[in-house]
């Protein structure tokens, strides 16, 4: 059984689609990386999986179940910590995990001391007077306790510190090597997406773009580098199988194709009769901007 | 060559480290290298230059992942490809050891390494469209630069 699934969802604010008939489905242990722009709709797809928005067509299914009608049973089984986690801040650091720890089953005690350790947690600290950076460690201590079946973490990174990013994502590594937990997580942090990631999900124009298992993205995709004089346009350059997205840079065209650089490289060449075309592999970050980046 | 990285350069403390205290892995995420590929490249460094001996045991795969920030798959991954080439061995309920490869083959895997290496040169004198002659000049004059034994170039 799959742990969790969309079937053609679709969902929008007002008028317009942000997610468009996607369709994917998760397996036990594996690491989705979500990347797209700001607004391409990572916290919707994220929202939809915790029941906190319905769908407007389709269906998604969590655990096998409906995250919305059953929503407690659901909810018993992830950890999330929200892009914009809101703890009571009237709350002391001590008494915000004593909460956390009676609503859940299966608390791990010896987990949650473990961490406040590590973070260097103060628990008489009450949340409002924590550092940023702090109240994401304690949400992140209350999202992982329980040993989740599925973490989700909407911007892990956002506005912490380089220590405080790596400490999430070692906590992370942890309860999967420990307890095998799925996790689903958007970054604009390629380098932390490469080093997490068995899988990535790519979101643009309200459609999954890109769903592939990383290590293929970085062997079988390649940018193509075409000189703007050798007579061929954007517009063929789309037109040849598998290409993603073309679009010229100064004296260049950039392409980016399905295809690894030494087969993109001869093919291109044949097929437009350019031998200056050059193909080389391309890195996470540069293939986001390549394909992202582009005018729509 | 930053694979094994000495003591005290790296802030990742806990990398499992050789005898002498130098660490044996190192992941740059950004190198565009998959990272599984830059753990086998560094297994494969590491036994060609000595560093690591027929028998060693090689780190398990949770100890690895959690200092390395690498999720444990990828590691497994590598290992597994190591295995399938025979330059590691298997051994049930025991760590994963470095094959016993003769002396003959230690040299070839040198030679791959450098082939391996050169690759990426030899690309370089295409794009820029070097003269052959004058890369293999350029070759020898950076080998005549070093003395045998000497690590790393001036």
């Amino acid at each position: 059984m799959k742990v969790f699934e969309f079937d053609k969802v679709s969902r929008g604010y007002g008028a317009g689609d942000v997610l468009s008939r996607i369709s994917f489905g998760v397996d036990r242990g594996e690491v989705i990386g979500l990347l797209g722009r700001n607004g391409a709709g990572k916290t919707t797809l994220i929202h939809l999986v915790m029941g906190m928005l319905a769908p407007r067509e389709g269906e998604v299914k969590v655990f096998g179940l409906d995250p919305r009608r059953e929503a407690v049973e659901v909810k018993r089984r992830i950890g999330y910590v929200a892009e914009d986690q809101e703890l009571p801040d009237f709350l002391k650091v001590r008494e915000v995990i004593a909460m956390n720890r009676q609503l859940f089953e299966g608390w791990d005690d010896s987990m949650a001391r473990d961490l406040i350790n590590r973070f260097e947690l103060p628990p008489d600290r009450k949340i409002k007077d924590l550092s940023r950076g702090q109240a994401r460690q304690v949400a992140l201590l209350c999202a992982v306790s329980h040993r989740p079946e599925l973490l989700i973490l909407d911007e892990p990174a956002g506005g912490l510190d380089p220590a405080a990013r790596r400490q999430f994502l070692e906590t992370s590594i942890r309860l999967l090597n420990e307890t095998g937990t799925t996790i689903l997580f958007s970054s604009h942090h390629m380098g932390d997406v490469e080093r997490m990631a068995s899988r990535l999900i790519m979101i643009h124009d309200h459609q999954k773009w890109i769903d592939s298992d990383l290590d293929a993205i970085r062997e079988g995709f390649s940018l193509a580098l075409v000189p703007a004089d050798a007579g061929v346009d954007g517009e063929r350059l789309l037109s040849l199988p598998s290409c993603l997205c073309a679009r010229r840079h100064g004296d260049l065209f950039h392409a980016v194709y399905e295809l690894d650089p030494d087969t993109c490289c001869k093919s291109l060449r044949k097929e437009l009769a350019v031998e200056t075309i050059q193909c080389r592999s391309l890195g996470l970050e540069e293939m986001f901007i390549e394909l992202a980046g582009r005018e729509s | 060559m930053h694979y094994i990285v000495e003591a005290g350069t790296n802030h990742q403390a806990g990398l499992p480290r050789m005898e002498d205290d130098r660490m044996l892995f190192y992941v740059d995420p950004h190198s565009g290298v998959p990272i599984f590929r830059q753990l086998m490249d560094q297994v494969k460094l590491s036994i060609a230059s000595g560093v690591l001996k027929p028998g060693d045991e090689l780190p398990s795969i949770r100890s690895l992942s959690v200092p390395l920030g690498v999720n444990p798959m990828t590691i497994s991954k590598a290992y597994n490809l190591l295995v399938h080439d025979e330059i590691l061995e298997r051994r049930p309920g025991k760590p994963l050891v470095v094959a016993d490869l003769g002396q003959a083959e230690i040299a070839d895997r040198r030679l791959d390494q450098l082939r391996e290496n050169l690759r990426q040169s030899v690309a370089l004198v295409r794009q820029l469209e070097i003269d052959e002659a004058d890369a293999i000049k350029l070759y020898r004059e950076l080998l005549a630069e070093t003395e045998p034994g000497e690590k790393g170039v001036k």
